[in-house]
């Protein structure tokens, strides 16, 4: 190790470096790298958590695992691999989120440095905060393609991970995904919601049906509709998909012509939507375009051709079997989770999301892309993930040689800039935001909503998704009042009350807290009779995180899931950062329009 | 209901584990990477971090050359030795372990010396895409660096000392036909349209469309036919001018269709015409880069030996000069838009065909040279990407490494410049160069045994190296002493960092994707600084 046998660090870091204690978070791409290169420099213990298994996409950066460890503990054979070089060096691997009650302020007081090798903006700011809590400084890293970047986070001389608020997710409003989609994204949003009724963990707030509700169809046509198709089939009245689904023994005839036939009908009889759009085209199982035809030659992956319609029936026909096999074999009440790397479960969102596109006249999509699109699939290379890698550990060093001071946050580009620089550091470490609503000393944000509307549940949410809180408790300034309660049970009865019903009003301020992460902040409610949902506002002009209406698939580039999954998110980035250069996809297939026959969605946003 | 065959394309194993980076560098990306052979001297930590990048996404073949016994040290820095591997061959012992990481890529080992292989067998390079060395002398870089030069292969030396690391990037010359450039203008021909894309463009009467089709025109018909409309009155002349661009502007916003109270009714593509006035109006011409190019020497004088990249130019002058008129191969891609389908498909189609024409075209000259000069054959795959990306080519003619090291006038006057600033990274690199002249005079590394007594014996060296640029002496001694405490040791994570940029640098040769660095990248581990020069 070199730390142990040159001269090359002087005394006071060697010193250091035999002294340390690291956490790793995550041990994905640059999570193996810096778990070899920390071994390598000689630090003496090191613990590593992740909760994900090894997927074989994984094994063209992530060296620390093979072929054979498919399917294992990313933190148990990062930790097997590295002992196996450096058998002296004291891992100790979690297979376990960090999001959790075992890692508290306690458990991170104990180390000199956290690292962080995250792939989710989630999880992110969850360490962000406990190390905030916890005063140890953090190193945060990503990498997205070529690009990639290395930054420090240390309490009150810093900038946070949550002062500049991200961006926030592209959402859809549920009426475009429901009945009027446009591009073909909002189509493979429909499909996961699709497989999510059927097969996966049912949320109403997923519901695959026309939507009578649309203020744009306002007006009686769709109502007399409604009527005369009760009649003529009775599938359209409210009854949930899934078991209806399961009454027809997931027939795949039966579910496509709902699906694809008397739901688009339905559509169409709601006149005032077509007024300016192209109407849609329903479909039937026993006629359908490209039946008949001899299988496309085409030169490149088989995945990467777009398959004609008929061919998408017959794999959603496949999947939907192969898919109702699976969920049988469950036990009774659990469910499917959606993963892209699921054959049938890709099969079957490819399938759906291509059949209602053409329906729509939207240009169909190849397996691939669409796997893209609906998995928020990030490019990951060994080059970059190796080079990051290495810059976090030589800050790490010079945080132990208490050269803080110079460690800048520094930024891989994906090409020479035009002051010749691959690497852009920054000149001295960026001050904390004081209106930071996470890391100010007394953290402050305002709640934007309709008193009258909004319920305690649309709160919890509001802190859990806009504040990123994991188990929120809320009290009222001055009185003391508990509105919210972490214990279960406690306060959940009052869950269907609006804030008004209460006793809040505009003006009064709350405080809320997070005991895990050792986070309050204040909360102002400020009523506003038109915000039909919430918002957060900041001092700052930056856009806040804002309510959860759809799944955040936003094509291939820097999106991630708004929160943990019921039992696991899968993602497969080694990042989430913004500098993304599109144009950075290469050329590896025709660029197909991603947007096309855009229509006038954008006065729906609003509306909805 | 007879249950449907399942026809859904199993993705292959193969396909899933590089899934990643197909989405980065495209299937005929990674079909150059499995085509290539990367070749690395001396399986330093540095060298083997390298090797590591590039066997993992599934290069074809390397090989490592290798001559040196496994030390402590070795052992100590390097990921890809064991104790196990004390006292046998380095390079097989470290070809062992990078291999395991992708049974796919094939390895070879060569335990003879550099010098020797250069001596006996020249023509062992001729094979490899890239050839990456580390820890070299100074001699031996010399002979190396000017016979791969000769052979034309690319070549990489890197080095790694203490908190210090550098590349150095020799390439004779280096076509690139994907430079992936940063804004890629449109090819739409607006001002010279082809037949087929003529009669389409004519064949729209904006003003007696219903208004669901008037919110589906494509927004290249409505700027075009703004543009008709323009010429009529201004002599058939091309809008240029700002003043000349807004006045199509107030053409379009002409045609917008109006509400019951007179406002004009907001339409998508009506919208996209008006922004895309100031981007797609550019008359279609043969930028003088390419033009440059296709009348270079290596475009017109062919012979057997010259490589597809200058065939398929000469082709291409061939075919500016006649069929197309003094303009490259139609490109066939068209942007985003709203529009119908069937009206983006047919416009789709309407440039993709002319693309497909063109190119045909060009492959069939590419044929004609091949037959006559009795060359290798180029697919026709190969000439379609040629001619999509004809207006962005590419091509480096880089300086070799026996010129810097000789320090002739172009280099000294250079270096010279970056000392007078004073540039510090630039005095890294004059480190880095005393250094390597210290261990060939002493055969060892400055500060590995007696740090004390090396500082004046390197001094020496800075002062030889800044006689021969005309340079006064450093002021200060500081950077000297550092030097002599790295005992010429390697820093892991610096090799791990240098590690993953030099094979990002050999992924862009390999994939003739993307510009590489011209031609040279210090790293300062201690700042965080970077910096690249052009020698």
């Amino acid at each position: 190790m070199v730390a142990r046998i040159a001269g090359v660090f002087d005394e006071k870091l060697t010193e250091a470096i035999a002294n340390s204690k690291i956490l790793v978070v995550g041990a994905g791409g640059i999570g193996c790298e810096i778990l070899k290169n920390l071994v390598l420099t000689g630090f003496p213990q090191i613990e590593i958590i992740d909760l994900d298994t090894i997927d074989v996409s994984n094994l063209n950066r992530q060296f620390l695992f093979h072929k054979e460890h498919v399917g294992k503990s990313k933190a148990q054979v990062a930790k097997d691999s590295a002992l196996s070089f450096n058998p002296n060096v004291n891992i100790v691997a979690h297979h376990d989120s960090v999001i959790s009650n075992d890692y508290g302020v306690s458990y991170f007081k104990q180390f000199n440095i956290v690292m962080n090798a995250l792939d989710n903006r989630v999880a992110r700011n969850h360490v962000n905060r406990m190390c905030l809590a916890a005063n140890v400084p953090l190193i945060e890293t990503g990498t997205a393609g070529y690009a990639g970047q290395v930054e420090l986070i240390k309490k009150g001389l810093t900038q946070c991970y949550e002062c500049q608020p991200k961006a926030p997710q592209k959402t859809f409003p549920g009426c475009t995904i429901r009945n009027t989609p446009s591009e073909p994204i909002h189509c493979i949003v429909w499909a996961k919601h699709l497989f999510n009724q059927l097969f996966g963990e049912e949320d109403p707030d997923q519901d695959v049906s026309p939507d009578t509700e649309d203020p744009e169809a306002a007006g009686t046509a769709g109502k007399t509709a409604l009527s005369s198709q009760q009649t003529e089939s009775g599938n359209i009245e409210r009854k949930s998909t899934r078991t209806w689904a399961a009454e027809t023994n997931y027939n795949p005839e039966k579910l496509f012509t709902k699906l694809f036939g008397d739901d688009i009908k339905y559509l169409l009889s709601m006149e005032n939507l077509w007024k300016k759009r192209r109407p849609p085209t329903p479909l039937s199982w026993d006629n359908l375009p490209g039946k008949g035809d001899a299988p496309k030659q085409h030169s490149g992956l088989p995945d990467q051709r777009v398959w004609s319609v008929n061919e998408c029936a017959e794999v959603f026909a496949a999947s939907c079997q192969a898919l109702q096999t699976e969920l049988k074999g469950r036990p009774e009440g659990d469910h499917l989770v959606w993963d892209k790397d699921d054959k049938s479960a890709m099969d079957f969102v490819t399938a759906c999301a291509n059949i209602r596109a053409y329906i729509f006249s939207i240009p169909l999509k190849s397996r691939f892309e669409v796997k893209s699109m609906a998995g928020n699939i990030i490019p990951a290379i060994a080059t970059a993930n190796a080079i990051v890698a290495g810059l976090a550990v030589l800050r790490a060093q010079g945080i132990l040689k208490g050269e803080i001071e110079s460690c800048t946050s520094v930024y891989l580009r994906p090409k020479v800039n035009h002051r010749g620089q691959l690497f852009v550091p920054e000149r001295t470490l960026t001050a904390p935001n004081p209106k930071c609503y996470v890391c100010a000393p007394k953290p402050e944000v305002a709640l934007v909503c309709n008193l009258k509307h909004l319920t305690l549940k649309d709160l919890t949410a509001a802190f859990k998704d806009g504040l990123n809180m994991q188990a929120p408790d809320a009290t009222v300034e001055g009185k003391g009042l508990v509105v919210l309660s972490s214990e279960p049970g406690e306060t959940d009865h009052n869950n269907q009350k609006t804030l008004e019903e209460i006793g809040l009003n505009d003006g009064c301020a709350l405080l809320v807290d997070d005991f895990l992460q050792n986070y309050e902040v204040r909360v102002r409610l400020q009523q506003e009779d038109e915000e039909n949902s919430w918002r957060l506002v900041t001092d700052t002009d930056a856009p806040m995180p804002g309510p959860k209406e759809e799944e955040p698939a936003n094509g291939s580039n820097g999106a991630e899931e708004p929160k943990p999954g019921p039992s696991r998110t899968h993602h497969d980035s080694d990042s989430d950062m913004e500098i993304i250069d599109e144009d950075d996809n290469g050329e590896p297939m025709e660029k197909p329009p991603k947007r096309r026959r855009k229509e006038v969605s954008d006065e729906i946003v609003e509306i909805c | 209901m007879a249950s449907p065959s399942p026809k859904s394309p199993e993705q292959s194993e193969k396909n899933k584990q590089y899934d990643r980076q197909l989405r980065l560098w495209g299937d005929h990306g990674q079909t150059a990477l499995e085509n290539g052979h990367i070749c690395l001297i001396n399986a330093t930590a540095l060298g083997t971090e390298i090797l590591k990048s590039i066997v993992l996404p599934g290069v074809g073949a390397v090989t490592i050359v290798d001559d040196n016994i496994v030390s402590d040290e070795d052992i100590g820095s390097n990921f890809f030795l064991e104790c196990s591997s004390k006292n046998l061959n380095r390079g097989s012992e470290a070809l062992r372990l990078i291999i395991e990481l992708n049974p796919a890529v094939q390895g070879y080992a060569v335990q003879e010396p550099t010098d020797q292989i250069l001596l006996d067998n020249p023509d062992f390079f001729k094979k490899f895409s890239v050839v990456i060395a580390t820890s070299l002398s100074e001699k031996t870089i010399q002979t190396l660096s000017n016979h791969l030069w000769e052979i034309n292969v690319p070549f990489i030396l890197c080095r790694s000392v203490g908190f210090l690391g550098s590349f150095r990037i020799q390439l004779k010359e280096h076509a690139i036909v994907e430079s992936h450039p940063d804004n890629e203008q449109h090819d739409l021909r607006l001002d010279v349209p082809f037949q087929t894309l003529f009669d389409y463009l004519n064949s729209f009467d904006i003003d007696s469309l219903d208004l669901k089709d008037h919110g589906h025109i494509p927004w290249i018909v409505i700027l075009y036919k703004a543009v008709q409309k323009w010429k009529i009155s201004n002599s058939n002349r091309w809008p240029m001018s700002r003043k000349e661009k807004n006045e199509i502007k107030a053409i379009i916003d002409q045609y917008k269709r109006l509400d019951d109270n007179g406002m004009p009714i907001y339409e998508e593509n009506f919208e996209e015409a008006l922004r895309a006035v100031n981007t797609a109006l550019t008359p279609t011409f043969l930028p003088v880069k390419i033009q440059e190019l296709l009348y270079s020497s290596s475009a017109i004088n062919l012979t057997k030996e010259s490589s597809p990249f200058w065939i398929m130019c000469s082709a291409l002058r061939t075919f500016v000069e006649a069929e197309g008129k003094g303009k490259l191969p139609v490109r066939g891609t068209l942007p985003d838009m709203t529009a119908s389908t069937d009206h983006y498909v047919t416009l789709q189609n309407i440039y993709r065909n002319q693309a497909a024409i063109d190119s045909e075209i060009v492959y069939r000259k590419v044929q004609e040279i091949v037959t006559q000069l009795h060359c290798d054959h180029i697919s026709e795959s190969e000439v379609k990407l040629f001619c999509r990306h004809a207006h962005d080519l590419h091509l480096i003619k880089g300086s070799s490494i026996v010129g810097e090291y000789q320090f002739n006038n172009t280099v000294s006057s250079y270096i010279a410049r970056f000392l007078e600033e004073p540039d510090v990274m630039m005095v890294h690199y004059i480190l880095l160069r005393a250094a390597e002249m210290f261990r060939s005079e002493h055969c060892r590394a400055p500060g590995e045994w007696e740090p004390e007594s090396d500082i004046s014996k390197l001094k020496t060296c800075v002062s030889k190296l800044l006689t021969d640029i005309s340079c006064t002496p450093f002021p200060k001694d500081d950077h000297i002493h550092e030097m002599c405490r790295y005992g010429g040791a390697e820093i892991h994570s610096v090799s791990a960092f240098l590690g993953g940029c030099v094979a990002h640098e050999a992924i862009k040769i390999v994939t003739k994707q993307y510009k590489p660095v011209n031609n040279t990248f210090i790293y300062d581990g201690a700042s965080t600084n970077t910096a690249t020069f052009t020698f």
